[in-house]
């Protein structure tokens, strides 16, 4: 069992540097370049649920319709989960308990009120955003900052959360996979 | 007999009379522990429950502001001298007794939002007048949100109704939380709501805010169809 150890406030503040940096939702709709290619590959290989092809939503109502898609892959969202409680479960053995979670809720929910206005202003320069929709943006965007989060404090290994990171900081939203697709917007 | 004064900084707390610092205190250590708990104990299991990406990162959301309000209440109750702990579970403080059953389902989720949500708009509009500043203040920051989560009940109620068998699985749901939102009010007799009365820290008896929200939850329950079971009130 190892020594629980003062949470690293450094590596905490990095993470809150590269959420300030990001083009939080700016590239949306845009034509794939080819590094947004590479990233969304990374991201979609290390979720080990075999091939996965790349498709795009170029508007916020395509985007809304592949979030309420009834064949979503519910073993996308259930891999990533799998692999944010392990990595908390790990952070929760390794950094005190109470610290831990006070700086998690902080980061994310001052994350929050970033990538709102942020999500906002993006549906305000696109049009055809449902109200609800930039909450639910904003949603995805702080749920990746905090499994960011979690793995810096684990020193994982995995590219997953840091690629899916990655998509977000340069202005894209990874939605999700429906059948075999990747979709990005 | 109600008492004249306003109080516009933490600073300026510190000259109020004892039974005034009291009270406020009071007031931002009950909110930062409910919404805590029901982050916890609701908003967080519930994106587990949502059924499709949409609803889970929505829920995302609105369990990172119910957090939010937690921590800025936190905020403001250390600048106020609370230490920590009496603002996180686990203090002398107890929880509403709605917190002591766990999510099970999507539904109750959704009843939760719809009805217990109205209960804390409420709430926090009793205090949108408060003689002390910084919590008027957070209030006002809050109440868009509150509404927002009020919303997104109505929104997924909306959904859920469409089919019967999702009508009553929601009804299910109502049926047994709804009795557990009156006492949210607190007692008719309180003498808290008495103090806050005196300072115009809040505005009305908990009897009129209970009577108010049992109007409201009528009708926001009949535009949906569904019907609310009796209530136990509080003492």
């Amino acid at each position: 069992m190892s020594a629980v150890v003062a949470l690293p406030h450094a590596l905490l503040q990095r993470v809150r540097d590269e959420v300030q940096g990001a083009a939080w939702f700016a590239a949306l709709g845009e034509a794939l370049t080819e590094g947004d290619r590479a990233e969304a590959d990374a991201y979609a290989r290390s979720l080990g649920l075999g091939a996965l092809s790349l498709g795009r939503a170029q508007d916020w109502p395509e985007a809304e319709r592949v979030l309420k898609d009834p064949e979503w892959s519910t073993a996308w969202w259930d891999r990533e989960e799998a692999w944010r409680r392990a990595l908390q479960a790990r952070a929760e053995t390794r950094y005190p308990e109470r610290a831990l979670w006070t700086a998690l809720t902080e980061l994310t929910t001052g994350t929050g009120d970033l990538v709102h206005g942020k999500a906002a202003a993006a549906a305000a320069r696109m049009g055809g955003a449902a109200a609800a929709s930039i909450h639910v943006a904003a949603g995805a965007a702080a749920q990746a900052v905090y499994q960011l989060a979690l793995a810096r404090l684990g020193e994982d290994g995995s590219p997953l959360f840091d690629s899916k990171f990655r998509l977000f900081a340069a202005g894209r939203w990874p939605l999700g996979v429906v059948g075999s697709t990747l979709l990005l917007f | 007999m109600s008492e004249s004064i306003i109080v516009k900084t933490v600073d300026e707390l510190q000259a109020a009379p004892e039974e005034y610092r009291e009270a406020v205190a009071k007031l931002v250590i009950s909110h930062a522990i409910n919404e805590l708990y029901g982050a916890q104990v609701f908003d967080e299991p519930a994106i587990a429950y949502a059924p499709t990406p949409y609803a889970k990162w929505l829920t995302c959301r609105v369990a990172m502001e119910e957090y939010g309000h937690h921590v800025r209440f936190k905020q403001l109750g250390q600048q106020m001298g609370i230490p920590e702990e009496r603002m996180m579970p686990g203090g002398a403080k107890r929880p509403l007794s709605i917190f002591e059953f766990p999510l099970k389902t999507w539904e109750e989720f959704v009843a939760i939002k719809l009805l217990a949500d109205l209960a804390e708009i409420l709430q926090v509009e009793d205090l949108l007048h408060c003689t002390f500043h910084p919590l008027r203040n957070l209030a006002r920051a809050t109440m868009p949100e509150e509404r927002f989560h009020a919303q997104f009940g109505e929104d997924f109620t909306a959904e859920l109704i469409k089919t019967p068998e999702g009508k009553a699985r929601l009804q299910a749901a109502v049926d047994e939380y709804f009795p557990y939102l009156p006492s949210f009010f607190g007692g008719s007799k309180s003498k808290n709501n008495e103090i806050f009365r005196k300072w115009h820290i809040k505005q009305r008896t908990n009897d009129e805010m209970r009577r108010d929200f049992m109007k409201r939850a009528t009708e926001v329950a009949t535009r949906y169809g569904l019907t609310l079971p009796e209530a136990r009130q509080a003492a």
